[in-house]
This record gives structure tokens, C-alpha cells and sequence, in this order.
């Protein structure tokens, strides 16, 4: 009997050390590979993208324009965002980053955006981890009004707005001793209707620049982008809302991205 | 695919918080005539009425005020007549100038009791004949009521403010195109507050007397905040506009320091609204810490109406819509906001219901 529950202890304790062992065991051994086989570096196309999409404006989804506001004041809004970036080999990056704007007399924004972005591992093997990025973004209010979109609808409530946006972004460590540096011009236009919860959608097509700073060895090049979303405004809270964006780099492998926003205006 | 189901989940979720946000829109109600204390009718911007045919918005506001004159009170807040307010008897346009104020005098049931606000219009368009123009559009107002509680305030060319008391409701009454004429604004018959800080206290004062129970309506041409074209607005002028510097938009230095007056005047004691016209529209709006409600009821004209832009502060707008407010000030307490709008055609009707103070 008591040798009985001695084998019984014994197999208990081999199968517990087997099963904690053979993953590490079998990290050991990935991590072994790792070592012995480097990958190798990113090829030139997929460094590019890798820049283009370190920054701000390539690795968040695009937002519309602000919602107008009293010009009696100018208001303080929070920003938190979340974007993925897929391309064709399935490699992906995730990015997430809050924001802090202000929102001059009701209509114009300025706002900075700090973050951090998953590298892509896929692409660049042991060097995967992170980077921070940061950003700075101006949206401007050119045009509002409402009338002719809301003939089209049947709601005299809609609002459309174009505006004029640009962007700086910046990310001190992409790849081993590279950053980025990024600039967009963008002409969004943003279509919002209903009474109580607005429903908005918006476009903002854009042309960005990789300007090839520290290290990153590529010449300036201008790419287009393209980004789509809608989303809700003033959710429950008449400061609140909440965005769903995708965005297209024009560049062959670059992918699309989707992701999720939700600002915050705080009124007085 | 994680991925996928999770923004599937985010966008059902949104679609949720829509559905339940539309639900929470408050529905018209019907009261009793006897809940009634007093109703104030405010309708901005009239001085267009149709030349050939009956104004709908006007004929829906007298049928509206006749059904209990003796407790009503219909405000008009301002260029009450297009498009220089009236001239000296003897020029071209003093015929159609009267047959305008004539319009909404009528317009006024008997019994009812009517007030009629300067606006920058009346003040022969901003212009230097404004003062003159003024006083004659009082002095035909009133000899055009015939005896009957209709009048100009505040009168003679002052600036106000002048209170009218009528149970539980005081309706203060501002001249805010006095504040921003940029011609003569006093003379020698002027028996009035000669400095802006003068009224700025006469303001504060007449706002912070309390009486419980008390519903404060503070009321000028010039709106506190709105959404159309003089917030700059509408249109790809819109901000371009605070460049222009018209004393008669909101992004004007000059515009901006008679509404801080104006607010500020207000900190003690925040009024319920603060209402104005000047934009051709009807917006309801959430006010600031100095004031509960801001409305702009300036579409009481069909062929002015204009376009308005929804704010992060608005509750309601109607663009390109004409119509005007109406307040009922309830027996013991409540204050109930209905706005009627009507098309080009004369359909139309209560477009918004709104407590401002709960019953």
C-alpha cells in the first residue's frame, strides 16, 4: 500500500517536471536556433515600410475632423488610440498612444501624441520589442456647414466639414540605432448626422513624407494615404466619442490598418 | 480573427449606446391650461414678413398666444424690420418699413402683452441715422398699439437692462447693439447709463435680486453662443470671418468683450436662459457655468432662414427651418421649452420639447 503511494508520488512529480520542463526546454532550444541563425536584415522595401509606419501618423488610425464647438472658449480633449497594421505576409504591428489637444475657439486643433508600437517580429526577428513614437497634429476647420449633404439624407441636423490637417511624427528607435521621421499634409472631410448621438463618417486622403532622419539611409519619399472610418459622437457624454478608422498606405506590402479611437472634450 | 471578432463587438456596442441615446429623447407634452402661469413666446428676426401672402410663422404664433393672452407674453428680439430699420416719414421706404412692424404688431392678440427688442437692423442697419432710427420705430410701435401693453425695450436708444416682472418670470431686456454701434449712442435726450460698466452692474443687479421660484430669461439681439454664420459658421467665409472684424459676428474683439460683460454679470446668479436672434435659425444650446440655457430664435422671417451648425453644445437645431420658442413657466415650478419650425410651404409644427426646470 505505502509503496503503492510512493509510485503514485513519484509519476505525479516526473509528469509535473515534464510538463513545466518541455516548454522551457523547448525555449531553450528556440532561443538556441535564435542565436545560431540571425535573421537577416530587413530587406530595403520592408524598412521603408517599417519607417512609414513607425510614426504616429502611419501606425494610428485616422480621426475626423473636430466637432464644432462654442467659439466662447477653446477646450482641453483627451485622445486614446489603438491601431493594427497587417500586410500581405501577415507580419503585424500594434500601436497604442494617448493624445492631449485643444480645440482653439470651437473650431481648429493642435495636439501632441505619445505612444509605443510593437515591432514586428516577423520582420525582423530577434530585434523584436517595442519603440516609442510621438507625434504632433493640426486639424483646421475650413469649411463647415450642413445644407447639401443634409438635403441627400432628409436631415437638416447633418454637418459636413473639410479642413486642411498636417502631421510631424517621430520615433527615436525603429530599428537598432534608426528613427523616423514623418510628415503629412491631409484635406479630410467629415459628414455627421442625427440630433442626439451623432453618427459620424469621415475621409481623410493625405500625402506623407519619410524624411529620413537619423540613420535611416532612405531618401526622402512621398507616399500617399488614404483613410476611412466612422464612428459616434457625443456618446452618452456630450464630450464623448468613439471612432473606428482604417488606413491604407499606398505602398506595395504595406497593408491596411484598423483601429479605435475615443477622444474626450471636456465642456465647462 | 480575435481581431476581427472584437471590432465586431465594438461596433455592436456603439450601435447600442446610438439606439439608447435616441431613446432617451424627451417627448412633447401636453398641459393643462390651468399648469400655466405665464407664456413667453420669443421670435427674433420677423422684419421680412411676406408682402403678398399671410406669414405662416406669425399666423401660428397668434393662434398659439390667443388661446390665454392674459398670461402671455410675446418678445420679439430684434430687427423687427429689414433692412434699415424706418426712415423718415416721407422717404421711399417708410410704407413697406410700417407694413412690416405692422405685420407683427398684428400679429400680437389683444390682451397679450408684447415687447419689442432693438436689433442691429433697427438701428437703421448699423448705421450713423441709427440712434434717430431707433426712436422712431419706438414711437411707431407705439402708436400702433393702440393703448394695448406692446412697446419697444429697452426704449428711447438706452441700452437697458429693463426687467419685466410677470409672476414667477423676469424677462430682463437688453439693447446689445448699443454695445457694438459704432456710431452715436446718446444725447441729450439720452436719460439712460452712459458706460458699459454701468449696465454691467445694473444687469448683475436686476439678475441676482432673488425671489424664490424665480425664472430668469435675460434677452438681447445678439445671441451668447451660436452655431451659424455669425459664430463663423456656414459657409468657407466661416473662419475666416474673424479676420473681417464685424463687430456683429462672435469672433469679434468687440462682440466678445460685450458678451464676457455680460457673463460676467451673471456669475452671482446664473439666470435660466439667456436668448437671442441675429443668426436666421433655432438652436437650443447648453450654457456655461454664468448661464443654464442659451437659445437663438432668430427664424422668424421664411426668407431669411439660414444654415446652422450642431455644436458639441448644442441640444437641438433647425436650419434653413423658420419658427419660433415658446416658454411656459409653471405654477409652482417647471419651466417647459417648445420650439415650432416650419418649411417654406407653411408645413410644420413642435419640432423639440425640452424641461429646462424640472417639474
Amino acid at each position: 500500500m505505502r509503496k503503492s503511494y510512493r509510485r503514485r508520488f513519484v509519476s505525479l512529480s516526473i509528469w509535473i517536471l515534464a510538463t513545466a520542463g518541455i516548454p522551457a526546454g523547448a525555449h531553450g532550444l528556440h532561443a538556441q536556433v535564435s542565436q545560431t541563425s540571425q535573421p537577416s536584415p530587413p530587406s530595403p522595401d520592408q524598412r521603408e515600410i517599417l519607417l512609414l509606419e513607425a510614426t504616429p501618423i502611419g501606425a494610428l488610425p485616422p480621426i475626423p475632423l473636430p466637432m464644432p464647438a462654442s467659439r466662447n472658449q477653446s477646450y482641453f480633449g483627451l485622445r486614446l488610440q489603438y491601431g493594427d497594421r497587417e500586410d500581405p505576409n501577415e507580419a503585424h504591428l500594434t500601436a497604442l498612444a494617448a493624445g492631449l489637444d485643444l480645440q482653439y475657439r470651437g473650431g481648429s486643433v493642435i495636439g501632441i501624441t505619445g505612444g509605443y508600437q510593437k515591432r514586428d517580429c516577423i520582420a525582423l526577428g530577434a530585434n523584436c520589442g517595442g519603440h516609442t513614437m510621438f507625434g504632433i497634429r493640426s486639424r483646421l476647420n475650413v469649411l463647415t456647414g450642413g445644407q447639401t449633404i443634409g438635403q441627400l439624407f432628409k436631415d437638416y441636423s447633418s454637418t459636413t466639414t473639410l479642413g486642411g490637417e498636417w502631421g510631424l511624427g517621430y520615433s527615436p528607435d525603429v530599428l537598432p540605432g534608426v528613427a523616423s521621421c514623418t510628415l503629412d499634409f491631409g484635406m479630410p472631410v467629415t459628414i455627421s448626422l442625427g440630433q442626439r448621438v451623432r453618427v459620424a463618417s469621415f475621409l481623410t486622403p493625405g500625402v506623407m513624407w519619410d524624411m529620413g532622419c537619423r540613420n535611416a539611409g532612405t531618401p526622402s519619399r512621398r507616399v500617399y494615404l488614404l483613410g476611412f472610418g466612422f464612428g459616434l459622437q457625443q456618446l452618452q457624454s456630450r464630450g464623448l466619442d468613439l471612432y473606428l478608422g482604417l488606413q491604407k498606405i499606398f505602398r506595395k506590402s504595406a497593408g491596411y490598418q484598423v483601429g479605435l479611437s475615443i477622444t474626450y472634450v471636456r465642456l465647462p | 480573427m480575435n481581431r476581427v471578432r472584437v471590432f465586431a463587438g465594438l461596433t455592436c456596442a456603439m450601435a447600442i449606446s446610438a439606439a439608447v441615446g435616441c431613446m432617451l429623447t424627451v417627448k412633447p407634452e401636453e398641459l393643462g391650461p390651468a399648469d400655466v402661469e405665464t407664456t413667453l413666446f420669443l421670435i427674433g428676426d420677423a422684419g421680412e414678413a411676406d408682402p403678398r401672402e399671410s406669414d405662416r410663422i406669425l399666423d401660428s404664433l397668434t393662434a398659439q398666444a390667443s388661446a390665454a393672452p392674459s398670461r402671455t407674453i410675446i418678445a420679439f428680439l430684434g430687427d423687427n424690420v429689414y433692412p434699415n430699420g424706418i426712415p423718415e416719414e416721407g422717404q421711399a421706404e417708410y410704407a413697406d418699413a410700417r407694413r412690416r412692424l405692422e405685420a407683427e404688431v398684428n400679429a400680437i392678440p389683444m390682451g397679450a402683452r408684447g415687447i419689442f427688442l432693438p436689433g442691429n437692423h433697427d438701428w437703421a442697419g448699423e448705421g450713423a441715422f441709427g440712434l434717430y432710427a431707433i426712436r422712431l420705430e419706438e414711437k411707431m410701435i407705439a402708436s400702433m398699439a393702440g393703448g394695448r401693453n406692446i412697446r419697444m425695450l429697452p426704449g428711447n436708444g438706452c441700452p437697458g437692462p429693463v426687467a419685466v416682472d410677470a409672476g414667477r418670470l423676469r424677462f430682463i431686456a437688453l439693447d446689445t447693439q448699443w454695445w457694438l454701434h459704432g456710431f452715436i449712442v446718446r444725447d441729450a435726450e439720452s436719460k439712460c447709463p452712459t458706460t458699459t460698466a454701468a449696465v454691467t452692474a445694473a444687469l448683475r443687479e436686476q439678475v441676482t435680486e432673488k425671489q424664490p421660484g424665480r425664472v430668469v430669461v435675460v434677452a438681447g439681439h445678439h445671441p451668447l453662443m451660436t452655431g451659424g454664420t455669425h459664430g463663423g459658421y456656414c459657409g468657407v467665409a466661416g473662419p475666416f470671418r474673424r479676420f473681417g472684424g464685424n463687430a456683429q459676428d462672435i469672433l469679434s474683439g468687440l462682440n466678445l468683450t460685450m458678451r464676457d460683460s455680460i457673463e460676467a454679470a451673471f456669475s452671482a446668479q446664473p439666470p435660466l436662459v439667456a436668448v437671442g436672434g441675429h443668426d436666421h435659425n433655432l438652436q437650443v444650446l447648453k450654457g456655461d457655468k454664468n448661464v443654464r440655457f442659451i437659445l437663438v430664435s432668430g427664424a422668424g422671417s421664411m426668407a431669411k432662414v439660414e444654415c446652422a451648425v450642431r455644436l458639441r453644445e448644442s441640444y437641438f437645431v433647425a436650419h434653413h427651418r423658420g419658427g419660433f420658442m415658446r416658454l411656459d413657466i409653471m405654477r409652482g415650478k417647471g419651466v417647459l421649452l417648445r420650439v415650432f419650425q416650419y418649411q417654406g410651404s407653411g408645413a410644420g409644427g413642435l419640432a423639440y420639447s425640452r424641461w429646462l426646470e424640472l417639474k
